[in-house]
């Protein structure tokens, strides 16, 4: 009996581990302390081959399907300026000159929580918000090369250059600021409003293709994206999408430590019903003859349960405590790598639980009443 | 509470013609709260068979046997524990001891099976006066059959009644042991207002029985 109680609070410990761990990775995903280490917002484009070269453009039927996907909490469609562009510092300390091109995204895509990334023709100047990655190819590359001196992000920020828009009627100068360094979206962004503006001025408002589109996930780890992304050709910042890996490892052993926590409560539950049963035969004419002195089924169903049942509960007491325990101690070590978790196990592992110490009622119960009836 | 017997012969006696009509078998019997019944017969005339019948131990009969009205092969098994807790107590002639308790677990399970109407001490003085308070603490079956039978007697004392029924309850007992475990019972039964039923092979006065028939 001792070893059946011993594989019960095996098979349970199993069982919350389980649990705990589903319910652990799910906090990590939507907790806001670890936001910044799981990736929300996914740029999507066609993978470049020989056979799309030049036809690049998202159809809007694969938008459309991209958007209902159970993965998708929305998508931004990426706009690209079709005008020729270019920007030019005003200041002889810091010289520079580059062509270049931008792209605008729904403001609700943007991380950069600011009120002046928008833009009008009497603005005082044009908001920019730059990849983080260039502002560090530039301090750890660049300015190294060149000679040029390092500069801070608040730096940056505090610079205003000259923006210039090539259209028909010959080019128009704005100044330009940066407002924001980004992560999200590796590109130049400016308000869509400019976008507009210059493709007006530039008479490519005819053409409203999309090449890229940002796609908001709530679960970057979902191994279904992935599975999507390359069903239909598309591909993503596969950095993005490391966690479907970590979450396939997850399910993987959630999987197993379930299946052999199941196998064994199985295993368990048969081996209390034996034991009932055999004690229950062992002691049958004990039974009848306190049946025949006037106690009744009820009474002795109850003083049967107390002998089987409190075993059980310690057993899973006992596995919920080591639960409690492992959820602690991966607190205190996770912690070290800023990985933010409950101190305390889920209720959903609680639940478990509770509904396995009534699951094993109710197969004890029920055994102590299929063999005293007998 | 009233037995109440209705022409109740056992399916096995039914068939003796010799048997077939007694005192009690064949015939229409109610026996009150508070009465000392006395049923005398030899062996093999059903002094057994009657008591495990009253105890609702045998459905094997024909005829009706109600208690308070109340068809005994019609009650639910917990209704029947119910009645055997508060209302009937037994003296078995095969005494039916627990073989894996002593003496005093024998009787103090009876004791603590419901809420107990006895306490420790009363039991120690009962188990005093029928002579087995010495050996209260020996494994059951070690006992001699006669305190065995005295044990029998003490544990049917430990719950409340209404119709203590005895099948053969001194058969193993002296003179004086008679008469010790008979002034017990008696007090007990008054001290209730319960009725006695009691099988035996001869006539006594151990009791002062208010009927006495032979089966």
């Amino acid at each position: 009996m001792a070893t059946a109680r011993l594989g019960l609070a095996v098979a349970v410990f199993l069982l919350l581990t389980a649990v705990q761990i589903q319910t652990n990775y799910h906090f990590l995903l939507k907790s806001p302390n670890n936001k910044d280490s799981i990736a929300d917002f996914l740029v999507i484009n066609k993978i470049l081959d020989n056979d799309n070269l030049g036809n690049t453009q998202l159809d809007q039927q694969l938008i459309d399907e991209i958007a209902k996907q159970p993965f998708t909490e929305s998508v931004g469609l990426l706009n690209p300026s079709r005008f020729k562009a270019s920007i030019q510092s005003i200041s002889n300390q810091f010289p520079f000159y580059t062509d270049i091109s931008f792209e605008s995204v729904p403001s609700n895509f943007i991380d950069i929580k600011n009120t002046e990334f928008t833009w009008n023709p009497t603005a005082a100047f044009v908001p920019v918000i730059v990849p983080n990655m260039f502002l560090d190819i530039y301090n750890f590359q660049f300015s190294l090369s060149q000679d040029l001196p390092q500069l801070t992000p608040a730096f940056v920020k505090m610079i205003v250059f000259k923006l210039t828009v090539y259209g028909k009627n010959g080019p128009i100068s704005f100044n330009a600021k940066i407002v924001g360094l980004s992560d999200r979206i590796s590109s130049m962004l400016v308000p869509t409003e400019f976008i507009q503006w210059g493709n007006n001025y530039a008479e490519k408002q005819t053409d409203n293709t999309v090449s890229r589109l940002v796609l908001k996930t709530n679960d970057p780890s979902n191994p279904a994206i992935a599975s999507f992304l390359k069903q239909k050709n598309l591909s993503t910042n596969t950095e993005k999408l490391r966690f479907s890996k970590y979450r396939k490892v997850i399910d993987t052993v959630v999987a197993i430590s379930g299946l052999a926590g199941g196998i064994m409560l199985i295993f368990a539950l048969i081996i209390f019903t034996l034991f009932v049963q055999l004690t229950i035969a062992n002691c049958k004419q004990e039974i009848i003859l306190l049946i025949t002195l006037g106690a009744a089924p009820n009474q002795l169903s109850k003083f049967l349960l107390k002998q089987f049942y409190p075993g059980n509960i310690l057993s899973i007491g006992i596995a919920t405590i080591l639960v409690v325990i492992l959820q602690w101690g991966l607190k205190i070590v996770l912690e070290q790598q800023m990985i933010h978790l409950p101190v305390f196990i889920s209720w959903y592992t609680l639940l478990t639980a509770f509904l396995l110490a009534l699951l094993l009622w109710i197969v004890t119960n029920q055994s102590i009443q299929k063999h005293i009836n007998a | 509470m009233i037995f109440e017997l209705k022409k109740v012969i056992p399916t096995i006696i039914a068939d003796r013609p010799s048997v077939e009509f007694s005192d009690v078998w064949g015939n229409d019997i109610q026996w009150k709260k508070g009465e000392f019944i006395k049923i005398t017969a030899p062996s093999g005339t059903g002094k057994t068979t009657l008591v495990h019948i009253l105890y609702g131990l045998r459905k094997d009969y024909i005829g009706d046997f109600f208690y308070e009205g109340k068809n005994i092969l019609q009650l639910r098994p917990s209704e029947l524990a119910q009645i055997r807790q508060q209302h009937w107590s037994i003296v078995f002639q095969d005494l039916r001891l627990f073989s894996s308790l002593t003496a005093r677990e024998n009787i103090e399970l009876k004791r603590v099976l419901y809420d107990p109407i006895i306490t420790e001490e009363q039991l120690s003085e009962m188990a005093n006066q029928l002579g087995i308070k010495s050996i209260l603490n020996q494994p059951a079956t070690k006992c001699s059959y006669g305190e065995q039978q005295r044990i029998g007697i003490l544990r049917a004392l430990m719950q409340p009644f209404d119709f203590l029924i005895m099948d053969e309850p001194f058969s193993h007992l002296d003179n004086v042991n008679k008469k010790i475990a008979a002034a017990l019972i008696s007090a007990e039964c008054k001290r209730r207002n319960a009725g006695i039923i009691i099988t035996d092979l001869d006539k006594d006065d151990h009791f002062d029985y208010h009927i006495s028939l032979n089966l």
